[in-house]
């Protein structure tokens, strides 16, 4: 049978060691000197890097989990990408005409991220489901649009395409647990969008198998006509797939940008293709938001690690050439994955006969 | 005539659990229904038989929703009802299992049973997974069914799907199940389980209605049949007091003749054989295993077994949709084992899918890019570089007008039309093409009984012109009235190649059950 699918998914896990391995080799046989830099390189994996790391973590990680939602309701949402470039810069700039009001403002900005995204979204909604344009060419729409928008702004509010400096979100330290020893370190004393990141991920794959609502949803992407047969409306659980996926963005852009304290507007702008890689990283994972979140994790651990070998003095390298890893990376990812299996009906317009 | 029903239907009891009174219904430029009376006893098995296009399917849609009549009534228990949308139907105690099963298929059993009314706990905010699957699997036992709720559906076989169905239906409160062409895509086995859950239902108090355009199936597993043409309800019987040939010309209007005589034709030379063919299915098991035979110019050789025994690949192999892992094919002198798809049509070989409407037909395009489709690189279609949409539509034209596809307008899309006319299309364009070999795997798969007929007359047509046919098709019937010599396969191979006019069905039963003849092999 056509739709016949392997019991078990050994691709991502055989990509991600396979991949992880071409790395090592990569930098250890290319790069002049490494190996007597072996003791810089293994001091570089300490607590503040894998930190680091997680807050690299936060923008691919919403984009991927959002991303899973609009898709598994039937709605393939290529803007994700567009979505956390918006929200970044309504959160800076909220912060900045708030001026610095403590971890409260903060707060505010990032909602006013959210709610920036979620607007977006919501007109990105409406021109797929009730217009049934292409999603593919609509989602391009939302990024160009965002691509072009933000940095505009930026040149009307701070006169150059970058912002100023606001102020970022400080680590928030859990009393005990922040005491233990490495893990304390690393997830204890994190920045509030790492927090909830770190509840988003348990939480979505809840929402995605546990609920009535997730199996709504997943029957919409696969069979909306049977979904609409059981008697719920595919119209309204695709709205709400959609802007899920703007909501996850929103905090994933707004945590970005928070995180630095800065929006960059120059070139693919702060977020860099964040969003796109959050895309891979469901697609690597099929639509599991906890395979998304390690994906992203990985990939976000070797951007932090790229950065750090920039900084090993005696490697005559260009940076952008080490820059490239985490996206090598990705590639090679991809290529073992094997087969993702796309919801039957997504990219689909469903129209209910009734 | 309505008349003459309801005294017939009205003996026995006076409380009817569907009652249909003067059902109309017109769609633009078509009357689908026109003035029926239909009513169904409570606690019985009514078959509703009809050709393609007779109505039956608009009726049962208005039965459960779908539609809203354009003049009548429907009564449920004696209860006049008015249905806006299928979930008042449902509410009504009306189940629909449709002929495409409505399972979303990376779900389990349990799930697809429950969707749109999971049970949940924590105050609704967690669905409650165990309750979903006790609850399946107590109906499932109540009915006898034989089915484990956390299978998936796509892991489950073709039966498995329509319990899993009913079983839907009947976990929304359904106390009258619609089953349209509920037969179609079951082996013979599965049709005698069906059977005996109508049993277990009525049994249970329901109620069941049944489309089918297979007389068999109605006479065997139905108390009543109604027979609707063009859109009339021409007559309801009694199961156990009318034949096969009454129920036919009731669903013709003329009578029908059930035996096709097949002449003896001289044999050419030989167009196809086949040499230790063995092909592997998707799975990369040996579907086909070391099969050899050879099909002469006017001779129509014959494939019967049971689905799934290796027919596909066989024919997949041949047509050049699958690779062959050893062995040879040899058409018309020359081998064409590793000849590409395009060069065995160029050669002169036509093909009916058994699954047409993916295989054989695009059901966006209309009729005259559907009659190019597979001979779009022809010289006979082309000019220079370019198509000739000219000569295409002469030929559309030609295959519509000869095989009587209606709607008889090639700019009508091929989803609109029914299975019998898509199909009846598609044996046109093939047979026209002046092959030299037609395969023909399961032809009149969910074709109504008018269209078989057609069906087959053309293909013994074809026989007479001199044309090698080889036919695979799971309806054992089939096989046996047309082929001049019978092949059964069994698990990838070929028990024995015998006369069809000359075997038994039991024999030929045991040979499709895998048992090998006393005498040897091919």
């Amino acid at each position: 049978m056509a739709n016949a699918e392997p019991p078990k998914r050994l691709g991502p896990v055989v990509g991600l060691v396979i991949g992880l391995f071409v790395v090592l080799v990569f930098a250890v046989v290319l790069v002049p000197g490494l190996r007597e830099l072996g003791a810089d390189v293994v001091g570089i994996v300490d607590a503040s890097y894998v930190r680091s790391a997680l807050r690299f973590t936060v923008p691919i990680a919403f984009a991927g989990m959002g991303g899973i939602f609009a898709e598994k309701s039937g709605v393939i949402n290529i803007g994700l990408e567009g979505l956390l470039i918006i929200s970044a810069f309504t959160a800076i700039a909220v912060m900045w005409l708030l001026g610095d009001q403590g971890d409260a403002g903060r707060m505010l900005a990032m909602f006013g991220g959210v709610l920036a995204s979620l607007l977006v979204t919501l007109l990105f909604a409406i021109i797929c489901i009730e217009f049934k344009a292409d999603q593919i060419i609509a989602g391009l729409a939302v990024w160009l649009i965002a691509l072009g928008f933000a940095p505009f702004g930026s040149i009307i509010i701070w006169g150059t395409v970058n912002s100023d400096s606001v102020g970022s979100f400080d680590p928030l330290s859990i009393p005990l647990l922040s005491d233990l020893p490495y893990v304390g370190q690393v997830l204890f004393r994190a920045t509030p969008p790492v927090y909830l990141m770190l509840l988003a991920v348990p939480f979505s794959w809840y929402l995605l198998n546990r609920t009535a609502f997730g199996k709504h949803l997943q029957a919409s992407g696969e069979d909306p006509k049977t979904l609409d047969t059981a008697g719920v409306s595919v119209r309204k659980v695709r709205y709400a797939g959609v802007l899920l996926s703007g909501i996850y963005c929103g905090i994933g852009g707004a945590g970005l940008a928070l995180n630095a304290g800065q929006f960059v507007g120059g070139g693919e702008t702060i977020t860099s293709g964040r969003g796109l890689i959050g895309l891979t990283t469901y697609l690597i994972a099929n639509y599991n938001p906890v395979g998304a979140f390690l994906s992203a994790f990985f990939f976000a651990g070797l951007d932090a690690l790229q950065l750090q070998i920039q900084r090993v003095p005696g490697i005559e390298l260009s940076s952008t050439l080490i820059g490239i890893i985490p996206y090598v990376a990705v590639l090679i990812v991809l290529t073992f994955v094997g087969k993702t299996r796309m919801p039957e009906s997504a990219g689909e317009h469903y129209e209910s006969e009734e | 005539m309505s008349d003459q029903t309801g005294a017939r239907a009205g003996e026995e009891s006076s409380t009817y659990a569907v009652e249909m009174e003067g059902i109309t219904k017109r769609f633009p430029g078509v009357v689908a229904n026109d003035d029926v009376d239909f009513a169904v006893e409570r606690e019985t098995v009514h078959a509703l038989v009809g050709e393609n296009g007779a109505g039956k399917t608009t009726l049962m849609n208005i039965l459960y929703g779908f539609y809203e009549p354009t003049e009548g009534t429907v009564s449920v228990d004696g209860v006049p009802r008015e249905f806006d949308s299928p979930r008042d139907a449902m509410d009504a105690g009306i189940g629909m299992i449709h002929q495409h099963f409505m399972l979303v298929k990376p779900m389990t059993v349990a799930e697809n049973v429950v969707l749109g009314a999971e049970p949940t706990r924590f105050f609704g905010l967690l669905t409650d997974e165990t309750a979903a699957i006790r609850t399946t699997r107590d109906l499932a036992g109540r009915y006898g069914f034989d089915i484990d709720p956390t299978d998936r559906i796509h892991e489950t076989s073709v039966g498995e799907q329509q319990r899993v169905e009913i079983l839907k239906a009947l976990y929304r409160g359904a106390e009258i199940l619609i089953l349209d062409e509920p037969t179609a895509v079951l082996t013979p086995q599965e049709v005698e389980a069906l059977y005996g859950m109508f049993e277990e239902l009525i049994d249970e108090g329901k109620t069941i209605i049944f489309i089918t355009h297979k007389l068999g199936e109605a006479l065997e597993a139905a108390d009543r049949i109604s027979v609707l043409r063009d859109g009339r309800l021409v007559e309801t019987v009694r199961a156990a007091e009318t034949t096969r040939e009454e129920l036919a010309s009731m669903m013709v209007g003329r009578d029908v003749l059930f035996d096709v005589t097949s002449d003896p034709v001289e044999y050419g030379s030989t167009t196809l054989a086949v040499d230790d063919l063995v092909v592997e299915d998707d799975r990369g098991i040996r579907a086909v295993d070391d099969v050899s035979f050879s099909v002469q110019a006017g001779e129509v050789f014959g494939v019967a077994g049971v689905d799934g025994n290796g027919q596909s690949e066989l024919v997949e192999a041949i047509t050049g949709l699958r690779p062959v892992e050893s062995g040879t094919i040899t058409f018309d002198g020359e081998g064409v084992t590793a000849l590409s798809r395009r060069g065995r049509i160029g050669a002169g070989m036509a093909y009916i899918a058994e699954d047409r409407q993916h295989r054989s037909l695009v059901l966006e395009y209309d009729l005259l890019r559907n009659g190019l489709l597979g001979c779009q690189t022809l010289p006979r279609f082309s000019n220079g570089p370019f198509i000739d949409w000219d000569a295409t539509g002469e030929y559309v034209d030609d295959v519509i007008a000869e095989y009587d596809v209606r709607p008889p307008d090639r700019d009508t899309t091929a989803r609109s039309l029914s299975g019998g006319n898509q199909q009846k299309f598609v044996v046109g364009r093939e047979f026209e093409r002046d092959p030299s070999l037609v395969v023909a795997s399961q032809p009149t798969r969910g074709v109504d009984i008018g269209s078989i007929e057609f069906i087959h007359n053309r293909l013994l047509d074809l026989r007479t012109e001199g044309i090698a046919v080889l036919l695979v098709s799971s309806k054992l019937e089939e096989v046996q009235r047309l082929s001049d010599r019978m092949a059964v396969i069994y698990d990838g191979q070929f028990m024995d190649v015998v006369d069809p006019d000359d075997v038994t069905e039991e024999e030929v039963g045991l040979l499709m059950a895998g048992e090998r003849p006393a005498g040897g092999g091919q």
